[in-house]
């Protein structure tokens, strides 16, 4: 899923500090699963906002609303009849939310209450680590599943470097080194060969070294 | 203006612990504050973030959990 | 007491969360120490009514909170 944190509450009450009145929009989609910005969320954040300006004697009014998704038109839809009601409107879905509720509406202003950080998953309940760069050319299959672009510091595709020591990373002496991992296993299965294996160089242009990118699939478009 | 001051405090109490030491307190005749108003919970692990911050936003000067 | 749940480990999500809004409320300005949390068992009878007594000693010492000025 993508994960997100969200924003120190200093940050988005400078966003939101010449309205009197906002929507907090939530996404149902990753944002919930990663425990940033589904309806609970909304709430905390409502009501800290709240609390602030109540604070400040400059009281601000604020409804909330969890959306299905926020990255997909037919559901950006969901806040059609309210958006303009609003002096601005705080999404706390990933990076992509706020994009698609400001393109669906010209009009209105769109925040983000999140930075949208990686691709990853939880390896224990409150805690996230990233697992997938969204490189667009997957070549985790020669390394037995572990993607050395994601999760080697240097991103390199020949490891180990001469910073990892005890099957930890230079950078960090808690983050595992992923050079070492996949060494370990290819020596368990016996098929440590696998990595004399030449390879046609990764072509970095499905990445966002090639700008902006976009997936077209004919059998489903209209 | 402190002497005048009269706290609103709300108690989320367990309805194991606290809450029935609340009870028990009441049967031995002790006095506590009547600032605390309680709110008897069924575990305090069902107390959550956006109750505590509630109470707060609807104007209480204290909150705390017990159990 | 802690650790001590009914409920096994109610008391110690609620001190997780109370140090949440601890957090929070120092972000927002306003003195952490007006959240709190307490362990006590059902026998503890003085202990309660002292605890809310102390709660209340507090926040009188700290004054109206700063949302409601």
């Amino acid at each position: 899923m993508i994960v997100a944190d969200r924003k120190s509450l200093d940050e988005i009450l400078w966003m939101v500090s010449d309205c009197n009145k906002i929507l907090i929009a939530g996404c149902k989609g990753c944002v919930t699963v990663c425990n940033v910005g589904g309806m609970k969320e909304v709430g905390i954040l409502a009501s800290a906002l709240k609390i602030a300006r109540k604070k400040e004697g400059k009281p601000l009014e604020v409804d909330e609303k969890t959306l299905e998704r926020q990255c997909d038109p037919e559901y950006v839809e969901q806040i059609r009849d309210i958006y303009d009601d609003y002096d601005a409107v705080v999404s706390m879905a990933c990076g992509v939310g706020p994009q698609f509720l400001s393109e669906a509406y010209p009009s209105q202003r769109f925040f983000p209450a999140v930075n949208t950080t990686f691709f990853g998953g939880a390896t224990e309940h409150g805690i996230w680590e990233e697992r997938c760069a969204g490189c667009g050319t997957c070549i985790i299959h020669y390394y037995d599943g572990m993607c050395p672009i994601a999760r080697c510091s240097k991103s390199i595709q020949h490891g180990p470097c001469g910073g990892s020591a005890r099957g930890k990373c230079e950078i960090n002496a808690e983050l595992d080194c992923i050079w070492d991992m996949i060494v370990k296993k290819k020596m368990e299965q016996g098929r440590l060969d696998d990595l004399l294996m030449v390879k046609a160089a990764k072509d970095w242009r499905t990445a966002r070294d090639g700008g902006p990118r976009k997936s077209i699939r004919e059998e489903l478009t209209k | 203006m402190s002497e005048m001051f009269e706290p609103q405090i709300v108690a989320f109490c367990c309805k194991y612990c606290a809450y029935a030491a609340a009870d028990l307190a009441g049967s031995m005749r002790l006095s506590y504050p009547s600032n605390v108003k309680i709110i008897q919970v069924p575990c305090t692990g069902r107390v959550d973030i956006i109750h505590l911050l509630r109470a707060f936003e609807d104007g209480a000067d204290g909150v705390y959990v017990a159990g | 007491m802690e650790g001590e749940c009914h409920f096994l480990e109610g008391n110690l999500r609620a001190r997780k969360r109370v140090d949440y809004v601890k957090k929070t409320l120092e972000e927002l300005g306003i003195e952490p120490e007006r959240v709190e949390i307490f362990n006590l068992s059902s026998a503890m009878g003085p202990q309660f009514a002292e605890i809310a007594k102390g709660m209340t000693d507090k926040i009188k010492e700290l004054g109206p909170s700063p949302v409601n000025c």
